[in-house]
Protein backbone atom coordinates (compact mmCIF):
# COMPACT_ATOMS: atom_id res chain seq x y z
CA UNK A 1 0.00 0.00 0.00
CA UNK A 2 0.80 3.97 -0.57
CA UNK A 3 1.78 5.74 2.18
CA UNK A 4 -1.45 8.06 1.27
CA UNK A 5 -3.81 6.92 -0.57
CA UNK A 6 -5.58 8.23 -3.49
CA UNK A 7 -8.55 8.78 -1.31
CA UNK A 8 -6.64 10.58 1.52
CA UNK A 9 -4.76 12.91 -0.46
CA UNK A 10 -7.82 13.83 -2.35
CA UNK A 11 -9.45 14.77 1.30
CA UNK A 12 -6.27 16.27 2.23
CA UNK A 13 -6.41 18.71 -1.07
CA UNK A 14 -9.58 19.41 -0.46
CA UNK A 15 -10.24 20.36 3.33
CA UNK A 16 -7.11 22.95 2.50
CA UNK A 17 -8.25 24.14 -0.77
CA UNK A 18 -12.11 25.59 -0.29
CA UNK A 19 -10.78 27.55 2.87
CA UNK A 20 -7.53 28.89 1.14
CA UNK A 21 -10.47 29.97 -1.81
CA UNK A 22 -12.69 31.49 1.05
CA UNK A 23 -9.79 33.84 2.92
CA UNK A 24 -9.04 34.95 -1.35
CA UNK A 25 -12.35 36.06 -2.15
CA UNK A 26 -12.71 37.46 1.69
CA UNK A 27 -9.04 39.61 1.08
CA UNK A 28 -9.81 40.45 -2.59
CA UNK A 29 -13.30 41.70 -1.42
CA UNK A 30 -12.30 43.11 1.66
CA UNK A 31 -8.56 44.32 0.94
CA UNK A 32 -9.56 47.51 -1.71
CA UNK A 33 -12.49 48.12 0.71
CA UNK A 34 -10.64 49.04 3.38
CA UNK A 35 -7.84 51.02 1.58
CA UNK A 36 -10.97 53.52 0.25
CA UNK A 37 -11.15 53.77 3.98
CA UNK A 38 -7.80 55.62 4.38
CA UNK A 39 -7.32 58.96 3.31
CA UNK A 40 -3.37 58.07 2.15
CA UNK A 41 -2.70 54.69 2.71
CA UNK A 42 1.06 54.39 3.59
CA UNK A 43 2.58 52.12 0.98
CA UNK A 44 4.15 49.58 3.05
CA UNK A 45 0.09 48.62 3.98
CA UNK A 46 -1.12 48.82 0.16
CA UNK A 47 1.94 46.61 -0.71
CA UNK A 48 0.61 44.16 2.58
CA UNK A 49 -2.66 44.06 1.22
CA UNK A 50 -1.35 43.47 -2.45
CA UNK A 51 0.73 40.74 -1.14
CA UNK A 52 -2.02 39.20 1.21
CA UNK A 53 -4.20 39.05 -1.80
CA UNK A 54 -1.84 36.82 -3.84
CA UNK A 55 -0.83 34.45 -0.88
CA UNK A 56 -3.70 32.68 -1.24
CA UNK A 57 -2.98 32.02 -4.93
CA UNK A 58 0.69 31.12 -4.19
CA UNK A 59 -0.56 28.61 -1.11
CA UNK A 60 -2.89 27.05 -4.15
CA UNK A 61 -0.01 25.77 -6.08
CA UNK A 62 1.60 24.50 -3.59
CA UNK A 63 -1.39 22.07 -2.76
CA UNK A 64 -1.68 20.96 -6.36
CA UNK A 65 2.05 20.42 -6.18
CA UNK A 66 1.41 18.64 -2.63
CA UNK A 67 -1.59 16.72 -4.30
CA UNK A 68 0.20 15.46 -7.40
CA UNK A 69 2.99 14.08 -4.95
CA UNK A 70 0.35 12.42 -2.94
CA UNK A 71 -2.52 11.26 -5.38
CA UNK A 72 -2.62 7.72 -7.20
CA UNK A 73 0.12 7.52 -10.50
CA UNK A 74 -3.03 7.37 -12.60
CA UNK A 75 -4.61 10.69 -11.63
CA UNK A 76 -0.90 12.32 -11.27
CA UNK A 77 -0.68 11.76 -15.05
CA UNK A 78 -3.32 12.71 -16.26
CA UNK A 79 -3.40 16.32 -14.07
CA UNK A 80 0.18 16.79 -14.99
CA UNK A 81 -0.85 16.64 -19.02
CA UNK A 82 -3.59 18.97 -18.45
CA UNK A 83 -1.39 21.65 -15.95
CA UNK A 84 1.39 21.71 -19.00
CA UNK A 85 -1.62 21.82 -21.72
CA UNK A 86 -3.27 24.51 -19.64
CA UNK A 87 -0.29 26.47 -18.35
CA UNK A 88 0.96 25.90 -22.23
CA UNK A 89 -2.21 27.86 -23.78
CA UNK A 90 -1.81 30.36 -21.09
CA UNK A 91 1.61 31.15 -21.81
CA UNK A 92 1.01 31.13 -25.54
CA UNK A 93 -1.76 33.57 -25.22
CA UNK A 94 0.71 35.89 -22.81
CA UNK A 95 3.30 36.11 -25.00
CA UNK A 96 0.55 36.74 -27.92
CA UNK A 97 -1.09 39.10 -25.83
CA UNK A 98 1.88 40.66 -24.85
CA UNK A 99 3.82 41.29 -28.28
CA UNK A 100 0.37 43.01 -28.97
CA UNK A 101 -0.07 45.13 -25.98
CA UNK A 102 4.15 46.15 -26.73
CA UNK A 103 2.76 47.48 -30.57
CA UNK A 104 -0.42 48.85 -29.02
CA UNK A 105 -2.47 46.91 -30.79
CA UNK A 106 -4.59 45.74 -27.82
CA UNK A 107 -4.94 47.02 -24.28
CA UNK A 108 -2.73 46.26 -20.85
CA UNK A 109 -3.90 43.35 -19.43
CA UNK A 110 -3.13 43.20 -15.62
CA UNK A 111 -0.99 39.71 -15.21
CA UNK A 112 -2.53 38.15 -12.00
CA UNK A 113 -5.50 37.66 -14.68
CA UNK A 114 -3.15 34.82 -16.19
CA UNK A 115 -3.83 32.84 -12.95
CA UNK A 116 -7.61 32.66 -13.24
CA UNK A 117 -6.85 32.14 -16.93
CA UNK A 118 -4.62 28.85 -16.19
CA UNK A 119 -7.07 27.41 -13.68
CA UNK A 120 -9.73 27.72 -16.36
CA UNK A 121 -7.80 25.89 -18.99
CA UNK A 122 -6.27 23.43 -17.01
CA UNK A 123 -9.81 22.22 -15.68
CA UNK A 124 -11.12 22.45 -19.49
CA UNK A 125 -8.43 20.13 -20.01
CA UNK A 126 -8.59 17.85 -17.32
CA UNK A 127 -12.49 17.81 -18.23
CA UNK A 128 -11.96 16.93 -21.77
CA UNK A 129 -8.97 14.23 -21.32
CA UNK A 130 -11.95 12.26 -18.37
CA UNK A 131 -14.41 12.36 -21.05
CA UNK A 132 -12.28 10.92 -23.65
CA UNK A 133 -10.98 8.33 -21.53
CA UNK A 134 -14.50 7.72 -20.70
CA UNK A 135 -15.42 7.11 -16.95
CA UNK A 136 -16.38 3.64 -17.16
CA UNK A 137 -18.96 1.91 -15.41
CA UNK A 138 -18.82 0.74 -11.57
CA UNK A 139 -19.12 -3.16 -12.74
CA UNK B 1 -1.19 -3.77 -22.50
CA UNK B 2 -3.82 -6.41 -22.25
CA UNK B 3 -4.50 -7.63 -18.72
CA UNK B 4 -6.54 -10.34 -17.04
CA UNK B 5 -7.91 -7.84 -14.08
CA UNK B 6 -11.23 -7.23 -14.96
CA UNK B 7 -11.53 -10.77 -14.64
CA UNK B 8 -9.64 -11.36 -11.51
CA UNK B 9 -11.90 -8.71 -10.04
CA UNK B 10 -14.97 -10.42 -10.91
CA UNK B 11 -13.89 -13.74 -9.88
CA UNK B 12 -13.69 -11.84 -6.56
CA UNK B 13 -17.31 -10.69 -6.79
CA UNK B 14 -15.25 -6.75 -6.12
CA UNK B 15 -16.73 -3.77 -7.98
CA UNK B 16 -14.22 -1.71 -9.61
CA UNK B 17 -14.56 1.15 -6.32
CA UNK B 18 -13.82 -2.10 -4.06
CA UNK B 19 -10.81 -3.14 -6.17
CA UNK B 20 -9.53 0.53 -6.32
CA UNK B 21 -9.95 0.88 -2.46
CA UNK B 22 -7.77 -2.23 -2.23
CA UNK B 23 -4.89 -0.45 -4.02
CA UNK B 24 -5.49 2.73 -2.70
CA UNK B 25 -6.20 4.60 -6.10
CA UNK B 26 -9.08 6.14 -7.69
CA UNK B 27 -11.56 3.87 -9.60
CA UNK B 28 -10.85 6.24 -12.71
CA UNK B 29 -7.43 4.08 -12.37
CA UNK B 30 -8.45 0.87 -12.20
CA UNK B 31 -10.86 1.60 -14.94
CA UNK B 32 -8.41 2.49 -17.60
CA UNK B 33 -6.26 -0.45 -16.15
CA UNK B 34 -8.94 -2.32 -16.93
CA UNK B 35 -9.61 -1.01 -20.42
CA UNK B 36 -5.95 -0.58 -21.45
CA UNK B 37 -5.74 2.81 -21.69
CA UNK B 38 -2.93 3.22 -18.91
CA UNK B 39 -0.28 0.73 -17.82
CA UNK B 40 1.03 0.70 -14.63
CA UNK B 41 4.17 1.44 -12.75
CA UNK B 42 6.07 -1.61 -11.95
CA UNK B 43 5.23 -1.09 -8.07
CA UNK B 44 1.84 -0.71 -8.80
CA UNK B 45 1.96 -3.64 -11.15
CA UNK B 46 3.92 -5.75 -7.95
CA UNK B 47 0.90 -4.76 -6.05
CA UNK B 48 -1.99 -6.28 -7.86
CA UNK B 49 -0.40 -9.02 -8.80
CA UNK B 50 0.36 -9.66 -4.82
CA UNK B 51 -3.18 -8.72 -4.02
CA UNK B 52 -5.00 -11.74 -6.53
CA UNK B 53 -1.72 -13.84 -5.46
CA UNK B 54 -0.49 -14.14 -9.07
CA UNK B 55 3.02 -13.12 -10.79
CA UNK B 56 3.12 -9.80 -12.81
CA UNK B 57 2.91 -11.82 -16.11
CA UNK B 58 -0.47 -13.93 -14.96
CA UNK B 59 -2.10 -10.63 -14.85
CA UNK B 60 -0.20 -8.05 -17.44
CA UNK B 61 0.82 -9.24 -20.87
CA UNK B 62 2.93 -7.47 -23.34
CA UNK B 63 2.42 -9.26 -26.19
CA UNK B 64 5.97 -10.44 -26.55
CA UNK B 65 6.37 -14.62 -25.59
CA UNK B 66 8.98 -15.53 -22.78
CA UNK B 67 12.33 -16.20 -24.41
CA UNK B 68 11.53 -13.54 -27.30
CA UNK B 69 14.29 -11.21 -26.42
CA UNK B 70 17.07 -13.56 -25.23
CA UNK B 71 16.44 -15.64 -29.05
CA UNK B 72 17.17 -11.84 -30.94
Amino acid sequence: MPEITFKQANRRYRRMFWPVIGVYTAICFAGPLYLKTLAEPPQWLVAGVALASAAPLVLVFWLMSRLLRETDEYTRAMQTQAMLAGGGATLSFAGVWGFLELFEVVPHLWPFLLVPMFFFAYGAVYCARRLRAGSGAAR
Amino acid sequence: MKNTLRDLRAGRGWSQGDLADALGVSRQSVNALETGKYDPSLPLAFRIARLFDRRIEDVFDDGFAAGTLAAE
